[in-house]
C-alpha cells in the first residue's frame, strides 16, 4: 500500500513538472484525436447497420448495371417468395425554362416489396403512406425538385416525348438505404409509363429487390455471385451496408492524417521523456541504494508512467465525448437520425492500441532505466547514446499505426519516405555545420565560435533537438501547403476544363442532335472521346467482390468504369511504363491501365483484367501504364484498348467531351434536354457550385486538422525549450561565472538557437521539397512548384518563432542566481 | 556469527581507448559488520571501485566475493537489500521535502510507520524543526546528516560511504562523521568508508590504506 501510494504521489508530481505536463497534454491531444475518430465511426457503423435492419425495402437486393436474361430472371424467381425490378437512371428533367439533374427510378407493380411510401400534394404537405408506387402516366418527385422545377401536383411534365403527370410529391422509399449517402434529387415513374422511351445511361442501374427467408437469401447469393458477375447482393442477414466500405475509407483517409499527427507527438514525446529518463535514472540508483531491488523499482517506474496514461485517458475521453457530441450533430444532415451512444469496446480497442504504441516510443526508455545503476551516482558516467534505438523504436510505433489505419500504401510509403530523407539530411547537416563551424571558429574569437565550440560539445543532444523541430516543421509545412494546394486545385478545377459545358455523356445518336442544336444556337463542340461502359469483374480470376482491402479506387471499380479505345497515345496521356501497342495492331487484347490504379489495385503487366461489356465476356492483358498529362484538354480515361478492340465489343457507344456555349443557347438547353433527357450535360457553373460544396465540407475538415497539427507543434516546440532548460541553464551559469554578462549569454543563446531553426528549417523545406515530388503528381494529379515567397515567409517565421520562444527560455533561466544556476 | 564480506585474491583494471589501467592485484581482506572500516589512499588509486565490489555492486576482473549473512551465504543481490549507501553529493530527492526523503526507504520496504519512524531519526540527527523543508533549503551538512539518517533508517547490516564529507568543510564533516560511526556502532552495523581525511580514517575500528595496487594496514 505504501509503495502504491509512493508511486501515484510520485506520478502526481512528475505531472506537475513542465515535462510532465507538456507530455501529458500531447498524449491527451493524441488519444482525444483517435477517440473522437472511433467513437464517431462506431456511431456511424452502428447507425448503418441499424439502418440496414429497417430501411431495405426488402429482405435482398441484388443490383446490377444491365438487365438479367429472360433465364436468370426466370432463376431468380424461382429460388425468391417474391421479385420486384426497379430500374435506376440519370436524367434531366424540365419544366418550363426550368432543369434539373434528377435519379429517375421506374417502378413495377409488385413495388415496394416491404414497407410503405411516403407521399404529399405540396411539398409542405401532411405526409400519407402508401403500398404501391405510381401508376402508369403519372410521375412522383421529391420536394426539393418540385420547388427547384417551380412545378405542382396536376402539371405535365415531358420526358422524351412521354408526358407525365406529377401525381404526388414523394417524401421518402423503404428502400431508401440503396441511395447511400447520395443527396441527389429522385423522381419515380412507373416502368410501363416509359415503355416506348430510351431511357439507358452507362451509370444505369437495375435493383432486384426480393422477399425470402434466410436460407434463401444464401442461395440466391450463392447463385448470383456464380452466375451474375459485377452484381452486388445486399442482404439483411450477413449483410454488408452498401455504405459501410465508403465510411471504411473514410476513416482510413483520416488514419493516415493521424499517423503524421502521431509522429508529431512522437517528437514531443521523445524531448519530454530525455528528461524523464534522466529523472528516472537518478530515481532508480537512489532506490537501488537503500536496498530496492530492481524488479520492484523498474515495475514502480512502469506504474508511475501508467498512472500518467490512466490520467490522460480520462482526460481524453472528457473532451472526445464532447467532440463527438459535436461532430453527431453535424453529421445528421448526411446521416439522419444518427445519434451519439456509448461504444465502449471500439473506444477500449483504440485505447489499447495507443497504449501499445506509446509503450513502444516508451520501450528504449525502459531499457534504459533497467541498466541504471547506483554506481552512476558514485561514478557519475556518460549516459549513453541511444539515439538510433530510439528512432527505431519511434519508426516501429508509426509503423505500427500506419498498418492499422492506413489503405493507401503508395501514400503512407511515400510520406515516411520523405519523412526519412529530410531526418537523414537533417542528422547530416548538424553534424557538418556544427564540426565545420567549430573547425572554422577555433582560431577565432567572439560569441559565435563559442556557440559552435557549445554546440560541438553537445552533438548528439542538438541534433536531437534539430531533428525534433525540423521533423515537426515538415509536417506542420507539409500539411499546410498540401491543404493551401488542393483548395487551390479545387478551385480551379472547374475553370480548366475547355469550353464552359461538360458533355459528361452522351450516346452515339445524341451526338448529331447535339451537332443540330450546337449549330443552331451558335455554340461549339470543343472535345469528344468515345468510350463504352464496362465493367472490371475479375483480375487474374480472382473476383473483384473477393477484395476485402477498401480503396477508392476499388470501390470506384465496382461500378461500371469508361473504357476507351486509341491507336495513339493520347496528346493530355504520357508512358509511365510497359510497351503501347503498335498502330493497327490486330493484337486487340491488349489493355493501358493509369499508375494510380495499378498501384491501389496491386496490377502488374501480363496481368489479365476482364471486363464484363453489354453482357459478354472479355479479357485484356495489361500491357502498359499511361498518366495524365496537362496542357491538351482535360478528358482521360482509366482504362484505354487498341483501336482494334472497338469491333469485337458489341456495346453502344458513348462519347464524352466539352462544348461552348453562347449566351443565348442556355435558354435552349430546356428544349433539347426534353427529347433527350438522358443527355448528361454539366455547365461549368454547376460543376463550379459542386466543387465549392465539396470544397466547404474538405475545408471544414482541414481546419480542424490544421488546428490539431499547429497543436502538436506548439507541443514539439515547447518540449524543445523545456527538455533542453536544463543544460542551458547549467552553460549560462557557468558562462556567468566566467564573467559573462546577461547580454552576452543572451546572445550567445541567441546564436545557438538561430543555428538549430535553421537547420531544422532547411530539413523542413527539402523534406517538404522531396514530399512534394514524390506525392503531388502521384497522388492529387498536381505538379509541385512551390511558391518561393511563401516558403520563404514560412521559414523566417520558423525560425522567428523558435528563436523567440529559445529566447524568452533563456531570459527566464539568466533571472536566477549563478548560485542556483550551478546547484542545478 | 557476524555478517561478513570476503574478498579473496580480487584484481580489478578498466580499459582505455589507448592502454589498460590496473587498478589493484590479488587483494584479500574479509570486512566484519561489528567493525567500522575506512579505506584512504591517493586519488585514483582505485577506492571507490573496491568500494563498489565489496557492496556488490561491480564484479572485480579476477578472483570472487562471499558475502555471508547470519551464517548463510547470500548472492550479491541479497546482500545489497541489506545494505544502505551514503555519497558525496547527498543525492537527496530534490522533490521530496526532510521527512519524505527520510521516510522513503522505509515507504520502498513496505512500512506503514514511514513517516512515525523518520520523524524520530530527524529529532536524532537534530533537524525535526526542517522536516518540511526541501533539499535546496537546507546546508551542504544538514543535507548529509539526513542521507546518513536515510542510510541507516532501515536497519541494514552494512554501509557503504564514498567520501561522505567531501562536499564539507571541517566542522560540519566532524559533526557528520560523529554522527555516522555514532549510528554504525549503535545499530551495530558495519561501515565501510573511502577517505581522504584521515581525521575521519581515524575514528574508523581498521584504517586501510590503497596505493600502488597493494592493500596496506594504515599507521
Amino acid at each position: 500500500m505504501s509503495r502504491l501510494q509512493l508511486m501515484l504521489e510520485n506520478s502526481w508530481r512528475d505531472l506537475r513538472s513542465g515535462d510532465g505536463r507538456i507530455s501529458m497534454a500531447t498524449q491527451t491531444a493524441l488519444l482525444f484525436f483517435l477517440l473522437t475518430l472511433t467513437l464517431t465511426g462506431a456511431s456511424i457503423q452502428r447507425y448503418l447497420s441499424d439502418n440496414l435492419d429497417q430501411m431495405l425495402g426488402s429482405d435482398l437486393v441484388v443490383e446490377t448495371h444491365s438487365p438479367l436474361t429472360e433465364r436468370d430472371e426466370a432463376t431468380f424467381r424461382s429460388i425468391a417468395t417474391g421479385l420486384s425490378v426497379t430500374q435506376l437512371t440519370d436524367i434531366t428533367l424540365t419544366h418550363k425554362d426550368e432543369w434539373a439533374r434528377v435519379q429517375l427510378k421506374l417502378v413495377d407493380d409488385a413495388y415496394p416489396m416491404q414497407g410503405d411510401l411516403q407521399i404529399g400534394d405540396t411539398p409542405v404537405a401532411t405526409q400519407r403512406a402508401v403500398g404501391r408506387g405510381p401508376k402508369i402516366g403519372d410521375i412522383w418527385i421529391d420536394s426539393r425538385l418540385a420547388i427547384k422545377l417551380r412545378t405542382n401536383v396536376g402539371d405535365i411534365l415531358t420526358i422524351g416525348g412521354a408526358d407525365l403527370r406529377l401525381g404526388a410529391i414523394l417524401f421518402h422509399e423503404p428502400d431508401r438505404i440503396m441511395e447511400g449517402h447520395s443527396v441527389a434529387m429522385r423522381a419515380m415513374v412507373h416502368a410501363e409509363s416509359l415503355a416506348a422511351t430510351s431511357i439507358s445511361s452507362s451509370k444505369g442501374r437495375l435493383r432486384y429487390l426480393a422477399t425470402a427467408d434466410e436460407r434463401q437469401q444464401q442461395a440466391i447469393a450463392t447463385w448470383a455471385r456464380q452466375a451474375l458477375p459485377g452484381a452486388s447482393v445486399i442482404r439483411k442477414f450477413g449483410g454488408q451496408h452498401p455504405l459501410a466500405s465508403f465510411w471504411q475509407r473514410t476513416e482510413n483517409f483520416l488514419g493516415l492524417a493521424s499517423v503524421i499527427l502521431f509522429f508529431m507527438g512522437a517528437v514531443a514525446l521523445d524531448m519530454t521523456n530525455r528528461r524523464w529518463l534522466a529523472k528516472m535514472r537518478y530515481r532508480l540508483a537512489i532506490y537501488a541504494s537503500f536496498g530496492t531491488r530492481s524488479r520492484t523499482a523498474m515495475l514502480m517506474a512502469l506504474g508511475e508512467w501508467l498512472a500518467g496514461f490512466l490520467l490522460s485517458i480520462a482526460f481524453a475521453s472528457a473532451l472526445a465525448i464532447l467532440a463527438y457530441a459535436l461532430i453527431v450533430a453535424e453529421l445528421q444532415a448526411y446521416f439522419p437520425g444518427l445519434r451519439a451512444a456509448w461504444h465502449v469496446a471500439p473506444a477500449l480497442k483504440t485505447i489499447g492500441l495507443f497504449f501499445l504504441l506509446l509503450l513502444a516510443l516508451q520501450v528504449p526508455s525502459f531499457v534504459q532505466l533497467s541498466r541504471a545503476s547506483l554506481l552512476s551516482l558514485i561514478r557519475n558516467p556518460g549516459e549513453g547514446r541511444h539515439v538510433w534505438q530510439r528512432l527505431f523504436w519511434n519508426i516501429a510505433a508509426v509503423t505500427l499505426l500506419a498498418a492499422a489505419y492506413s489503405d493507401n500504401w503508395l501514400l503512407t510509403g511515400m510520406t515516411l519516405t520523405a519523412i526519412a530523407a529530410a531526418l537523414a539530411l537533417m542528422a547530416a547537416l548538424t553534424w557538418a555545420v556544427i564540426r565545420l563551424g567549430d573547425a572554422w571558429g577555433r582560431r577565432r574569437a567572439g560569441l559565435l565560435p563559442f556557440a559552435f565550440f557549445m554546440m560541438r560539445q553537445r552533438l548528439f543532444a542538438k541534433s536531437a533537438q534539430v531533428m525534433g523541430l525540423g521533423l515537426c516543421g515538415l509536417l506542420l509545412l507539409f500539411s499546410l501547403m498540401l491543404m493551401r494546394d488542393l483548395g487551390t486545385m479545387m478551385e480551379s478545377h472547374g475553370r480548366s476544363h475547355d469550353g464552359n459545358l461538360m458533355i459528361a455523356e452522351a450516346q452515339s445518336d445524341q451526338i448529331d442532335a447535339i451537332r443540330h442544336w450546337a449549330a443552331a444556337t451558335g455554340s461549339s463542340i470543343r472535345a469528344l472521346r468515345p468510350f463504352v461502359s464496362a465493367q472490371l469483374v475479375s483480375v487474374n480470376g480472382k473476383a473483384l467482390a473477393d477484395m476485402d482491402k477498401p480503396s477508392d479506387t476499388l470501390a470506384t471499380l465496382k461500378d461500371p468504369i469508361r473504357l476507351s479505345w486509341t491507336d495513339a497515345m493520347p496528346e493530355n496521356n504520357r508512358l509511365v511504363g510497359g510497351t503501347w501497342w503498335s498502330a493497327g495492331t490486330d493484337k486487340w487484347r491488349q489493355i493501358s491501365a493509369e499508375p494510380e490504379v495499378m498501384t491501389d489495385m496491386g496490377l502488374a503487366y501480363g496481368d489479365t483484367l476482364s471486363y464484363q461489356i453489354g453482357g459478354a465476356r472479355h479479357d485484356f492483358m495489361l500491357v502498359a501504364s499511361h498518366a495524365y498529362r496537362p496542357g491538351a484538354g482535360s478528358i482521360t480515361f482509366w482504362f484505354q484498348v487498341p483501336l482494334s478492340a472497338r469491333p469485337q465489343i458489341d456495346a453502344p457507344t458513348r462519347y464524352m467531351g466539352s462544348m461552348e456555349l453562347s449566351e443565348p443557347a442556355w435558354k435552349a438547353l430546356a428544349a433539347l434536354w426534353q427529347q433527350h433527357p438522358t443527355l448528361s450535360l454539366v455547365p461549368l457553373q454547376e460543376l463550379t457550385e459542386r466543387f465549392d460544396r465539396t470544397l466547404g465540407i474538405v475545408t471544414k475538415v482541414t481546419a480542424g486538422y490544421a488546428a490539431m497539427v499547429l497543436l502538436l507543434a506548439l507541443f514539439v516546440l515547447a518540449a524543445s525549450v523545456s527538455g533542453f532548460s536544463a543544460d542551458d541553464r547549467q552553460k549560462n551559469g557557468l558562462l556567468m561565472s566566467m564573467g559573462l554578462r546577461e547580454r552576452d549569454c543572451l546572445r550567445l543563446n541567441l546564436c545557438d538557437w538561430s543555428v538549430t531553426a535553421l537547420i531544422a528549417a532547411v530539413g523542413a523545406i527539402a523534406g517538404t521539397w522531396s514530399a512534394g515530388l514524390l506525392i503531388y503528381r502521384d497522388q492529387f494529379d498536381l505538379t509541385y512548384s512551390p511558391d518561393m515567397l511563401w516558403v520563404a515567409t514560412i521559414i523566417l517565421a520558423m525560425v522567428g518563432a523558435v528563436c523567440f520562444v529559445g529566447y524568452l527560455a533563456c531570459r527566464q533561466n539568466l533571472k536566477v542566481s549563478v548560485r542556483d544556476l550551478m546547484a542545478t | 556469527m557476524p555478517d561478513t564480506i570476503e574478498l579473496n585474491s580480487i584484481s580489478h583494471h578498466f580499459d582505455t581507448l589507448s592502454e589498460r589501467i590496473e587498478l589493484f592485484h590479488g587483494l584479500s581482506y574479509t570486512i566484519r559488520a561489528d567493525e567500522t572500516l575506512a579505506i584512504i589512499g591517493p586519488s585514483g588509486a582505485g577506492k571507490s571501485s573496491l568500494l563498489s565490489i565489496a557492496a556488490g555492486l561491480e564484479i572485480p576482473a579476477d578472483g570472487d566475493v562471499r558475502f555471508t549473512i547470519d551464517g548463510v551465504a547470500v548472492d550479491a543481490l541479497t546482500m545489497r537489500a541489506n545494505s544502505g549507501f551514503i555519497f558525496q553529493q547527498f543525492h537527496l530527492m530534490p522533490e521530496l521535502d526532510a521527512i519524505g526523503n527520510l521516510a522513503l526507504p522505509l515507504r520502498l520496504k513496505g512500512n506503514r510507520h514511514a513517516f512515525d519512524i523518520a520523524a524520530t531519526w530527524l529529532d536524532k540527527v537534530g533537524l525535526k524543526d526542517r522536516a518540511r523543508h526541501r533539499p535546496h533549503q537546507l546546508s551542504g551538512g544538514e543535507q548529509q546528516r539526513i542521507a546518513v539518517a536515510r542510510a541507516f533508517v532501515t536497519g541494514p547490516r552494512f554501509i557503504f560511504a564514498d567520501e561522505p564529507t567531501g562536499n564539507l568543510d571541517v566542522h560540519t564533516s566532524e559533526s557528520v562523521a560523529a554522527l555516522m560511526f555514532d549510528c554504525a556502532r549503535e545499530t551495530r552495523c558495519g561501515l565501510v568508508i573511502v577517505t581522504h581525511s584521515h581525521a575521519m580514517a581515524k575514528r574508523a575500528d581498521t584504517v586501510l590504506l590503497l596505493d600502488s595496487g597493494q592493500l596496506k594496514a594504515a599507521a
